[in-house]
């Protein structure tokens, strides 16, 4: 495979978010090193306001259907693309300012951290656009290194040192397993990028090649039987960093399975669907079960992750362009549940010093405001009228019942009332059961911002899905007619202004 | 106002709930004046609607259509016909009656109001959800505010309060507490209530589901399924699909109801509740799986409900008959109405099963009768409980002397709730005892019990509660001599009287709703035309019994009582 480079400045444009996010990480890293006595909560605004700008330049793309490929197809810029994106930086974005407080706690480097998430947000955002293997193996690797960094931050802390580790040792395996399985499936079709594989023959090879890049993505989401690294990591790790890994990862790796398995692999789809069907089952069973067993709020957070992906993956598995407006939108109603939940556990920490669920003893009463958000989260995550989850839960139902996944739709019911049980215990703890140490819990102002947002999103994606369901429905345009090999292949001359 | 009725109706109590959360708990009296005033505006508009409803027109009135979500076919589509309106009304009468109830609440007052307008709220959409969608929305979201009120307001079993050594307190708070620690406390009642009606619910959401994916239309609009959906003779393992999608829809739904074996969660859930969610719990949540059943099954699958409907039949006698002897046994007040409570929804099941024009109008007045009856009577033992802080039947006694006012209106409640000729319970009872007899008569020979058992555990509780020896341990309970304190119990008695006696407008509202539901599901044609009420319930049991005749049209039959005048009563 040979292509040449000659870029010309169009296409440069669509490279801009990227481009500028880099130089603004430049920027950020030497703000640092030039002025060590800036207070970093101004470099975190700093980090906020490039952010900010990258958002703003992919939201005038969105508007303006902005879209082309690069690089021979490795690069591509689709509207999906971009909502991952938005979806990417969104979070980015939350996840600083609810850092603010809490990397005061760290004794060195507290300005890299910000740089260290800017990073990682620049990596998952190329996965977004990633169309080829090596581009998706390459922008992989990227964005998980400053994750290694970031879980292992609090130096003296046993734990977080723990989580790193385990997380480097077993990413490492995984990228192992992806590089592994990109030689396998190079080496049967002699092609990367994946619109280009769809009518590739179903071969051992290909098939053991794609089972490994499976199991190296399933790692990303922590699907079981991927997930081992999750409870111990989600616990070790720096509270934003938690929440930071509980959603970016895993839409940036949901954007890449949705482009191998809708795009290369669309045409297996009545092989595919029982791998899918299994580990979807599984996760949602096994992360609900083990969740009730938790004492500690991370961890529940982190199993109940592990079931939330379950949940994405029955979309995945209906495989049609519905499946994947309702995989986009539970994200979006994932994000906002999900950081705020990890917000209250933030800011309940800050002030406790532990995440126990049994220090949320009559939350209500300290402190109304945290407990009355947490509780919409936890019920949001359950999937309860009329919040987001409820919605987002309803739409994979519907787009797999189109698809005749009754048992899958079971599964997925029955966990509903299991996870039910587990909020509903914290819920518990809240509101039912009453404080020890009665005092009043404060709240910084951008923690307070994350909790708006998330009740925000919880309550207006919940109340009038619209506007939510228009833009997924529009994102996923692009895999309308996906069963034709030729689903990703752009029209050659460049889109700009509509 | 007129054509937006039911918006005041749904929203004032969200508005009132979204009011609360910018209201400071040290302002007890706007709190309450809030919580009030919202549960106002939703009765007085359900007033309106009840008597601005046209029962000559029939069909479904003050419709209003919201586009939701195109892409899943889903549309706020309200609006209320002869079956829903009587249960509006009864759920904003139990809203108003029930934060007067609930007047003299301390701890978290604001908290308590938002909840529970949020939990009428929601019961409310659900009478008036013309889209199923909808309809299971407002259903699960009026479960969620249960826990909370259960929970944060509740009280516990007096075995759980004995339990107060050190490892009886460790186990309350540990992780698994269902499992190690009994029945008796209020987070079992309330962890239990949710999840068993989740499981429930989601049985039911797999039904409308099906019912979404195999009529192939791409909507939940209720109005356009029963027209167009055609569900029939699908073969589905070993039997048709239709009926899995009713075993679906029925036990989902009437697990809230509650059927017999599936009410084990309703009486935990009554004795832990605070009165006013009692009141509401039982007096409208309950009704909510009688009128999905109504809605979704009878509605979408008239021809399966004909062929299914007998299941009921046969388990509402257990409900009858096990919540009576429960009930009689009972030793704490609560849990007698809580299981009379659910033994009488046995009747209304026992209504909707004989699937005749009188029994099933019996049914839906039933529902409303017995809304007021169970309102009252909770809101009683709640002043009792409120005043003795305990719920224990032995312990108590003789309390008339010192409350006359609410053991006179205990007596009333007791008369209302066995069906004294004066009550509209009576009108209803005697509609379904008449209206299944032909087709029925082993249950309403065991309904005709079940009202003797009736009798029987409630004097027995009136004996207990207020006449006897008195402890003097609560001599210094007092009776509701406030104007507030009143006020909701003798609303519920002039309304259950009133209606008792003038119970017409109730029962043209009713039967214009039943008869073109009934019209479908039998395929009889309703009988006029008679001024004797006791001659047209024979014609009506004899055309059942008959051979089915096939209706000319099948358009919604709007029909005109002209027949009873007097009679009943």
């Amino acid at each position: 495979m040979s292509f040449s480079l000659n870029l010309s400045f169009s296409d440069l444009l669509l490279l801009l978010p990227e481009i500028f996010l880099t130089c603004w990480l430049c920027v950020v890293i030497t703000v640092d090193f030039v002025s060590p006595r800036l207070p970093k909560e101004r470099l975190a605004y700093l980090s906020v306001g490039g952010l900010l700008a990258t958002l703003g330049c992919l939201a005038w793309f969105d508007m303006n259907q902005v879209s082309g490929t690069l690089f021979g197809n490795m690069f591509v810029l689709d509207r999906m693309a971009i909502f991952f994106k938005i979806f990417i930086l969104g979070s980015t974005i939350l996840v600083i300012l609810a850092s603010i407080e809490y990397v005061d706690r760290f004794t060195l480097f507290r300005g890299e951290y910000y740089a260290l998430v800017v990073m990682s947000a620049l990596g998952m955002m190329f996965m977004a656009s990633a169309n080829d293997l090596l581009s998706v193996f390459v922008s992989l690797e990227f964005s998980t290194l400053g994750f290694y960094i970031l879980v292992s931050y609090l130096r003296d802390d046993l734990a977080s040192n723990e989580a790193g580790l385990k997380f480097f040792i077993l990413g490492v395996f995984a990228a192992g397993l992806f590089a592994y399985g990109i030689s396998l499936v190079y080496g049967e079709t002699g092609k990367l990028v994946f619109s280009d594989m769809a009518s590739a023959p179903a071969t051992p090879g290909l098939i053991i090649g794609f089972l490994l890049i499976f199991a190296a993505l399933g790692f990303k989401i922590g699907a079981v039987p991927f997930h081992s690294w999750i409870p111990d990591t989600y616990h070790g790790a720096p509270t934003p960093v938690t929440a930071f890994l509980s959603i970016a990862p895993k839409g940036a790796a949901l954007a890449i399975l949705l482009r191998i398995f809708i795009v290369a692999l669309g045409t297996f789809k009545p092989t595919w669907i029982y791998l899918l069907v299994a580990v979807s089952i599984v996760s949602m069973t096994y992360g609900n079960i083990v969740a009730i067993a938790q004492r500690n709020i991370k961890r529940l957070l982190a199993y109940s992750g592990i079931a939330q992906i379950g949940n994405v993956l029955i979309g995945l598995a209906a495989g049609t362009k519905m499946g994947n407006d309702a995989i986009l939108f539970y994200l979006l109603a994932y994000l906002f549940a999900n950081i705020g939940a990890f917000a209250v556990v933030i800011a309940v920490s800050q002030a406790i010093g532990r995440d126990e669920i049994e220090d949320y003893r009559g939350l209500g009463r300290r402190s109304p405001f945290l407990a009355f958000s947490m509780l919409l989260f936890l019920l949001s995550l359950a999937g309860v009228p009329p919040l987001a989850g409820f919605i987002g839960k309803l739409y994979i139902f519907i787009a797999a019942i189109k698809e005749g996944l009754y048992t899958l739709i079971t599964v997925g019911l029955i966990n509903i009332v299991i996870s039910m049980y587990y909020y509903l215990i914290v819920v518990k703890q809240m509101y039912i059961n009453e404080p020890i140490d009665p005092s009043p819990i404060s709240i910084s102002g951008p923690m307070k911002t994350v909790i708006y947002v998330g009740l925000a999103g919880t309550l207006a994606i919940g109340i009038y899905p619209q506007p939510f369901t228009d833009w997924v429905v529009a994102a996923t345009l692009m895999f309308a007619n996906f069963v034709t090999p030729a689903a990703t292949v752009m029209p050659p001359s460049l889109l700009i202004g509509g | 106002m007129g054509e937006y009725a039911l918006l005041y109706i749904l929203f004032a109590p969200f508005a009132g709930a979204l009011a609360l959360i910018f209201v400071s708990n040290r302002q007890p009296s706007l709190v309450r004046g809030i919580a009030a005033s919202a549960a106002f505006v939703s009765l007085v508009a359900s007033l309106y609607i009840f008597y601005g409803y046209d029962p000559v027109r029939g069909g479904f009135q003050f419709v209003q259509k919201f586009a939701w979500s195109k892409e899943l076919g889903i549309a706020l589509y309200l609006g209320v016909d002869g079956i829903g309106t009587p249960l509006v009304l009864a759920s904003s009468i139990l809203l108003f009656a029930g934060i007067f109830v609930s007047w003299h609440i301390k701890d978290r007052a604001k908290e308590f109001y938002i909840w529970l307008l949020i939990l009428a709220a929601a019961t409310i959409g659900v009478f008036m959800s013309l889209d199923l969608f909808f309809l299971y929305f407002f259903y699960e979201m009026s479960v969620i505010p249960m826990y909370l009120l259960l929970g944060m307001w509740g009280s516990h079993t007096k075995k759980y309060l004995e339990m107060t050594d050190p490892e009886g307190l460790k186990q309350r708070d540990s992780v698994g507490f269902i499992f190690n620690f009994g029945s008796n406390s209020k987070e079992y009642a309330a962890m239990k209530l949710v999840l068993f009606l989740s499981a429930f619910a989601v049985a039911a959401l797999m039904g409308i589901l099906l019912i979404y994916k195999f009529s192939g239309l791409n909507t939940f609009d209720i109005l356009v399924l029963r027209e167009q959906a055609n569900l029939m003779n699908i073969p589905v393992l070993g039997t048709t699909l239709d009926k899995i999608i009713w075993v679906l829809v029925f036990f989902g739904f009437a697990s809230i109801a509650p059927i017999w074996p599936l009410h084990s969660w309703s009486p935990v859930g009554h004795a832990a509740a605070p009165a006013a969610t009692s009141m509401l719990h039982a007096g409208v949540l309950m009704k909510l799986g009688h009128f999905s059943i109504i809605r979704v099954a009878f509605e979408i699958l008239p021809e399966t409900t004909r062929e299914l409907m007998p299941i009921a039949a046969v388990l509402c006698m257990f409900s009858i008959i096990y919540g009576g002897f429960v009930a009689f046994y009972a030793k704490d007040t609560k849990y007698v109405i809580g299981y009379s409570s659910s033994s009488h929804m046995g009747y209304v099941f026992l209504g909707m099963a004989a699937l005749n024009y009188i029994s099933l109008s019996g049914a839906i007045i039933y529902m409303f009768a017995h809304a007021m009856a169970t309102g009252m009577l909770f809101a009683m033992a709640g002043w009792v409980y409120d005043q003795t802080h305990t719920r224990d039947i032995p312990s108590l006694g003789g309390l008339s002397n010192k409350m006359p006012f609410i053991s006179g209106c205990f007596i009333v409640g007791c008369m209302a709730s066995i069906g004294m000729p004066g009550t509209v319970n009576f009108v209803a009872e005697i509609m379904i005892v008449v209206g299944s007899w032909n087709k029925y008569p082993l249950q309403v020979i065991v309904a005709m019990l079940g009202i003797v058992l009736t009798l029987a555990y409630l004097f027995k509780m009136m004996r207990g509660l207020f006449y006897g020896p008195m402890n003097q341990k609560y001599s210094h309970a007092h009776d509701a001599v406030g104007t507030v304190d009143r006020l909701p119990l003798l609303m519920m008695i002039t309304i259950s009287i009133g209606f008792g006696i003038f119970p017409m407008h109730l029962y043209e509202v009713v039967r214009s709703g039943v008869d073109p539901l009934i019209a479908r599901i039998t395929h009889v044609v309703p009988v006029a035309e008679s001024d004797e009420v006791l001659r047209r319930v024979k014609d009506a049991a004899a055309i059942t019994n008959s051979p089915a005749i096939p209706m000319v049209s099948n358009t919604p039959i709007t029909h005109v009582s002209e027949a009873p005048r007097g009679g009943q009563e």
